[in-house]
């Protein structure tokens, strides 16, 4: 065949690859129907533990099982030396040099009758069960606890042992003194012990799904035990047991095989080989991953029956060692966790500096220590937004609702962001970008190429069915195939039929039964009377019909293969319906046709045709196949027919939008070269006027060496090249190339490319979907495993999980976390902005002596109340522009919470606020008789319970609860001043550059409802909890609701000129330091 | 606006409410005109507090403790109760004639309600009250306010609340009584100075310290005459009158002042 041929199979990119029981070969290699992968999957693969840990641990075979060794001591041996010598050790195993005798001797068993029951339990519970240990959980306690102490609950915390400090100074001063502290503390406490159980239980919701999702459908084995064949499940599999097993089966154990009966197995996920390996029950070579009598643990046996014996189970088993080792690679911090920290620290840093600022002001104002502590109190609490961190959770856990709907479902909440901030996509080819599964493309005959519909409806075939040939073709077509449908399907679309048979014949039975229609019924009418399958020797099939033409009594012999083998047999060719002579110039044009379609990384094969004399063959001629006792020369040409593994028809559109949003999209696949770039440039990776340095060589005439690398885009590197690398060689070229597809690679290498790419100080997004791809998974900042090809190894590492496989849904995630970065943005701003409203209450305070204008109890109620849904809320806004045409965000440069950022909002409209809010205190005090000249250094008068007729600006006198009562209305006024302006600054944080009313004020219906419940619940807290006066709150007098109204409007007048003049002036002074 | 004590119907409020939103008449949005807004309200144009709805109460001589008025001295030592004299003559310094003397006499025993501003410097007139008032216990016939003998006087004074006015007809009268008076103990005898112990209805309304410089609250004294030696007693006084209330939950000084007493000898 040609390097088109079977060996394009993708080692990376197939995982799983069932041969089904009835497909005695498989013939052009195989990827199977979509439709039949899905069916396999759901009940054969995917939801068990399918190991691939290393698929190049020991591939001597092929001469470079070394260096591919040494790829993977790259990976591990840093980290986990000691643990690889361990595995050496364990690797040692001689099991497959045993004799039958030895064997049975050595594990107590019998080859005929098996284990007893009895011996069967007592290893079982001596070994444990015959499953992988997943991967270690964190406590769930553990997991509480660091929601409690994460973020600002420390500070938190501290304020809340601050409080318990000062009442314990008050209660060992004067047993009778109130218990204000000690309620602020429980409330501090409580606070942070609401949130961290929150933020617990969103993490467990998100948790939880992907524990659904990952159910196992246990995999059942077929043992001999007590003489008897029973079906137990794999997991009760013990060391000596003798199983059985049969093409299709996935070996539930390492065994030993005793007896095989035409064996293969695939291999590919522990050695990286994509051809079926032969199995046999002698001993062959010295290493165990090599020797033929071994089958390994959730390796696939593709056909034929094997008995073989447990001689590793669980843990133990090659594939449990490398898949401990796996999850030794650390999970690196996502970067909007990264981002949230520099939050806390930035709010923290400017709580504890205030905090500590005030209190040595306040001591050396003459306060009383234990004043000063709760001053101090008073600005933590004030400085500490905490509702945000919950505010966060929501947001990121409403996006990942979000995504799951576009078919990404995300693991850890934090991702949601990472995928937006990615710049770098190392992405799969098979299933990720393509159909994965084998279309046919083109086809050649009259000397022609034609092009067939590879959509994934394929629908639309336009070419010139008019022509004889194409009758002849389509009828070897038809009857040259082994496929068939299952039965029952005929309301489904053709495409989503399940076959039954190889990809390469499932391609070729859809590609007929859309043009043709019933392929069944052509088969009945044209009977098939003999039949030679695919075999690698013959490198053709070849079937004998009798024909539906009741006048012609000759037999039909159909043939099809390697283009040039098949051309080999023939004598003549085809031609517009007519047999013509096979000449030079026919022949030049088969080869011209066969480079070029080979040339596309298409997989050609040829058809020719024989209709046998009926004098020689009569209607009883018996055909003989092992004697072959026909003609198999001098046929007829037909035709050539190419088929590829198309790409998806939206990951085209989704790659240019990639590009266009700066991320760089990068092909690992074990595919061929060929195949791998043609799938690049006509997906876009490779685009269409970018050239390689063979490209360039070729179209110069010069040699590869002396081309100008500089003159080149794109690179196409194989997993040889790449072995040889230099770290530096690989930086250099991830920097030089825009265009990379690295091909030929084992999942190995990806954690290679992966860390290369983060050299470069990329956040990456790397796709796979077998357990060897878990350490690059885990290794990217974020791993993207397929929901439907996955391993679970691969979805236990990952962040994500593609539920369609497909790479358009990757853009749209990538769409989604930056969108909820600019919403987190906005979020943050909005929050931040009150407490400086917050704060300055305490600082006037503490420096002017006023009555105090707002207490803490207070401010929670506008944390952790009135501004929970409007923050929240934010998260539902739209995109300003388009998100996508902007580069990635710079991962040290373009941070959450920037200067820009915090400048505006505690120093602008934070000012503002506080400013209004103290406006609405201020006439709250003189309306009731207190005019702000009389309220500077009022405090200590204020607050001393013993003077009950303090006097007023109108000479009223006040009793000390009078006082009391209204600095809580003062409170609720400072209370409602803030509340209201919040509803201007929620506004204005719509958008961050376009003017409201570009943004639209009713697209985000959700923002109405923050406003709403701000309102609903200032009402309830003044109004229905205003008598409760634990809680501080009083009865406002309506007309002071609407006193911060103007301050509202000048808030949002002013944002709106600043973002007009950003948008007149953009790059300006302006542009740089008001832009957030 | 009405006066605070007024009882109003919802939708009497709502009018108000709407009105004063927006008022037609004055072109007054939210109570203030548009020119006002941006400042916060200068004066007392209009409306009145709702926090001060019924006076406090307070008393002279005012000694304080952990919870509270807390008086106690000994009757043989004068040390003990020289300072509480001397609170008394000094709170008393400011009702001397000479103090007062801005101040005009009344005698109508009526709200003395003032439209305009009558008095000198377009202000109101004031009422004079002058410790001689309060006869036996204006220090002036006894200088030790009868803390010698053992029958203390104590001054009773009622809060300013502007345009306050304390009860319908009557005038306001203080009674003083143990606060946990036993059936079958004695009740506390008091005398009161004035006479009934009444602050006169002449001292109000009040309209403020600007329209009345010179206003000075109206006191009651009283004697207590058989307060128990050497024991600690609970004695509340409480200002008797329609509108002035003494049942609040939570402030122990509106409308009634109590405080612990204990005489020693």
């Amino acid at each position: 065949m040609g390097q088109a041929g079977s060996d394009s199979e993708g080692g990376a990119g197939l995982r799983v690859k069932p041969a089904l029981p009835g497909t005695e070969g498989r013939q052009f290699g195989g990827r199977a129907a979509p439709k039949k992968w899905a069916r396999q999957r759901k009940t054969l693969e995917i939801y068990s533990v399918e190991l691939s840990g290393t698929k190049d641990i020991d591939q001597t075979d092929k001469g470079d099982g070394k260096e591919k060794y040494r790829g993977l001591k790259n990976c591990f041996e840093p980290k986990k030396n000691h643990q690889r010598e361990e595995l050496k050790k364990e690797l040692d195993l001689d099991d497959h040099k045993l004799s039958i005798k030895e064997l049975e001797e050595k594990y107590g068993t019998n080859f005929i009758t098996g284990l007893s029951s009895t011996q069967a339990a007592e290893l079982l519970a001596q070994n444990g069960p015959n499953a992988l240990t997943p991967p270690k959980e964190t406590p769930e306690i553990i997991k509480f606890l660091k929601q409690m102490v994460g973020g600002f609950s420390i500070l938190l915390w501290i304020g809340a042992i601050l409080c318990w400090i000062a009442y314990g100074i008050q209660y060992s001063m004067n047993k009778s003194s109130s218990l204000d502290n000690a309620y602020l503390g429980c409330v501090l406490a409580l606070v942070v012990i609401l949130t961290g159980i929150f933020a617990y239980y969103q993490e467990a919701k998100s948790t939880n799904i992907m524990a659904t999702f990952n159910k196992m459908i246990p995999q059942q084995a077929l043992v001999i035990r007590d003489s008897e064949k029973k079906t137990i499940p794999a997991e009760q599999l013990v060391v000596g047991d003798i199983v059985e097993i049969k093409g299709g089966d996935r070996i539930p154990a390492d065994i030993r095989l005793l007896s095989v009966q035409g064996c293969k197995v695939d291999n590919s996920s522990l050695t990286g080989e994509s051809e079926p390996q032969a199995r046999s029950s002698e001993f062959t070579h010295d290493n165990a991953l090599e020797t033929k009598n071994i089958g390994f643990y959730s390796t696939t046996c593709l056909e034929g029956t094997a008995t073989g014996m447990v001689i590793n189970t669980g843990d133990r088993t090659i594939i449990g060692q490398i898949a401990s080792l796996a999850s030794g690679v650390g999970n690196e911090k996502t970067p909007i966790a990264i981002e949230i920290e520099h939050f806390v620290h930035i709010v923290g840093g400017v709580a504890i500096s205030i905090g500590i600022l005030f209190f040595i002001i306040a001591v050396s104002l003459k306060y009383h220590v234990l004043d000063s502590i709760i001053f101090l109190i008073g600005i933590i609490v004030a400085n500490v937004p905490e509702g945000l961190l919950a505010t966060v959770t929501v947001t990121l856990s409403l996006t990942a609702k979000r995504m799951a709907k576009k078919n990404c479902l995300v693991k850890n909440l934090e991702a949601v962001e990472t995928l937006g901030s990615t710049s770098i996509i190392c992405s799969d080819k098979t299933g990720t970008l393509t159909q994965n599964r084998m279309t046919v493309a083109h086809l050649w005959f009259d000397n022609q190429i034609f092009i067939a519909d590879t959509s994934e409806d394929h629908s639309n075939q336009v070419f010139d069915q008019s022509s004889g040939t194409w009758a002849s073709l389509s009828k070897i077509i038809t009857l040259c195939n082994r496929a068939e449908f299952s039965p029952g399907q005929e309301n489904i679309p053709i495409m989503k039929r399940v076959v039954v048979g190889d990809a390469s014949e499932t391609a070729l039975l859809k590609f007929s039964e859309v043009i043709l229609g019933d392929v069944m019924e052509i088969r009945k009418r044209n009977h098939k009377v003999a039949e030679i399958p695919f075999n690698s020797t013959n490198k053709f099939q070849l079937s004998i019909h009798k024909t539906d033409d009741p006048n012609d009594k000759r037999f039909l012999m159909v043939m099809k293969g390697a283009p040039e083998r098949i051309l080999e047999k023939c004598s003549t060719i085809m031609v517009n319906g007519q047999e013509q002579p096979l000449d030079e110039t026919t022949a030049a044009a088969f080869h011209t046709a066969y480079m070029e379609l080979g040339g596309l990384g298409e997989r050609v094969l040829g058809f020719c045709h024989l209709y046998l004399p009926a004098d020689e063959f009569p209607e009883s001629y018996s055909f003989d196949v092992d004697t072959m006792n026909f003609p198999m020369s001098n046929l007829c040409f037909v035709g050539l027919l190419s088929m590829i593994d198309p790409p998806r028809s939206t990951v085209p559109d989704a790659v240019t939008k990639c590009r266009s949003a700066g991320i760089k999209v990068i092909m690992v696949t074990g595919d061929h070269p060929i195949t791998a770039k043609a799938i690049a440039k006509s997906v876009g990776i490779i685009s269409a006027n970018s050239e390689t340095v063979e490209d360039i060589a070729k179209r110069l005439h010069i040699a590869v060496e002396q081309v100008n690398k500089r003159d080149a885009k794109a690179a196409v590197v194989t997993g040889t090249e790449l072995k040889d690398m230099s770290p530096e060689q690989l930086d250099e070229l991830l920097t030089n190339y825009s265009e990379i597809v690295f091909a030929r690679t084992s999942p190995q290498q990806k954690l290679i490319i992966v860390e290369g790419c983060q050299r470069q100080n990329a956040v990456v997004a790397v796709t796979g979907d077998g357990v060897n791809d878990s350490p690059a998974l885990k290794k990217a900042d974020i791993g993207i495993a397929m929901g439907i090809a996955g391993s679970d190894a691969a979805k236990n590492a990952a962040d994500m999980v593609l539920l369609d496989d497909n790479f358009a849904s990757i853009v749209t995630g990538v769409e989604e976390g930056r969108l909820i970065f600019d919403n987190l943005k906005k979020t943050i701003a909005y929050t931040l902005t009150k407490n400086i409203a917050e704060l300055c209450p305490f600082l006037i305070y503490i420096i002017v002596g006023l009555p105090l204008p707002i207490g803490t109890i207070t401010i929670l109620f506008i944390d952790l109340g009135t501004d929970i849904i409007p923050s929240i809320a934010l998260a539902y806004e739209k995109a300003e522009s388009d998100i996508m045409n902007r580069k990635p965000r710079h991962k040290k440069k373009d941070r959450l919470v920037n200067q820009q950022l915090a400048i505006y909002s505690y120093l602008h409209i934070g000012l503002m606020q506080a400013v209004g809010a103290f406006v609405v205190y201020l006439t709250v005090y003189a309306q009731e008789g207190f005019q702000p000249g009389i309220l500077a250094n009022l405090r200590v008068e204020w607050e001393n319970d013993n003077v009950n007729d303090l006097e007023d600006s109108y000479g009223q006198q006040w009793t000390s609860y009078q006082r009391k009562y209204l600095e809580w209305t003062g409170y609720t006024a400072f209370f409602v001043g803030i509340m209201v302006q919040q509803i201007a600054d929620l506004l204005i944080r719509k958008t961050r550059r376009n003017s409201i009313f570009q943004q639209g004020f009713f697209r985000n219906k959700v923002i109405w409802l923050g406003i709403a419940s701000q309102i609903i619940i200032a009402l309830i807290l003044s109004y229905g909890l205003g008598s409760v006066t634990a809680l501080n709150f009083t009865m406002l007098r309506p007309q002071y609701w609407f006193v911060a109204v103007p301050y509202a409007i000048l808030i949002w007048v002013y944002d709106e000129v600043r973002k007009l003049f950003i948008r007149l002036y953009p790059g300006s002074w302006w542009d740089k330091n008001m832009y957030y | 606006m009405a006066a605070l004590q007024e009882k109003k119907s919802c939708s009497q409020r709502m009018e108000e409410f709407q009105r004063y939103c927006w008022n037609p008449d004055t072109g007054q949005m939210l109570g203030r005109t548009l020119s006002r807004w941006g400042g916060y309200p200068r004066g007392r144009g209009r409306g009145f507090p709702r926090v001060l709805l019924s006076p406090g109460v307070t008393l002279r001589p005012d000694v304080y403790g952990d919870k509270g008025l807390d008086i106690s001295y000994n009757v043989s030592d004068n040390r003990t109760w020289v300072g509480l004299v001397h609170a008394l003559h000094g709170f008393l310094a400011g009702y001397s004639p000479e103090s007062q003397q801005d101040s005009i006499n009344c005698t109508s025993g009526k709200y003395f309600f003032q439209e305009g501003f009558a008095a000198p410097n377009h202000t109101k007139f004031s009422c004079k009250f002058t410790a001689d008032m309060l006869q036996n216990c204006s220090g002036l016939a006894d200088p030790n306010f009868g803390f010698a003998e053992g029958r203390p006087c104590f001054v009773i004074k009622m809060n300013r609340i502007v345009k306050f006015l304390p009860s319908n007809s009557t005038a306001p009268r203080v009674d003083c009584a143990f606060l946990d008076q036993h059936k079958d103990a004695r009740p506390l005898q008091v005398e009161y100075y004035p006479p009934n112990g009444t602050f006169s209805l002449h001292y109000f309304p009040y309209y403020g310290s600007k329209a009345q410089p010179h206003y000075s609250n109206p006191l009651v004294a009283a004697k207590l005459l058989n307060v128990p030696r050497n024991t600690e007693v609970l004695v509340v006084c409480k200002v008797l009158a329609d509108h002035v209330t003494f049942d609040s939950p939570h402030d122990p000084y509106e409308g009634k002042v109590e405080f612990k007493l204990k005489i020693q000898q």
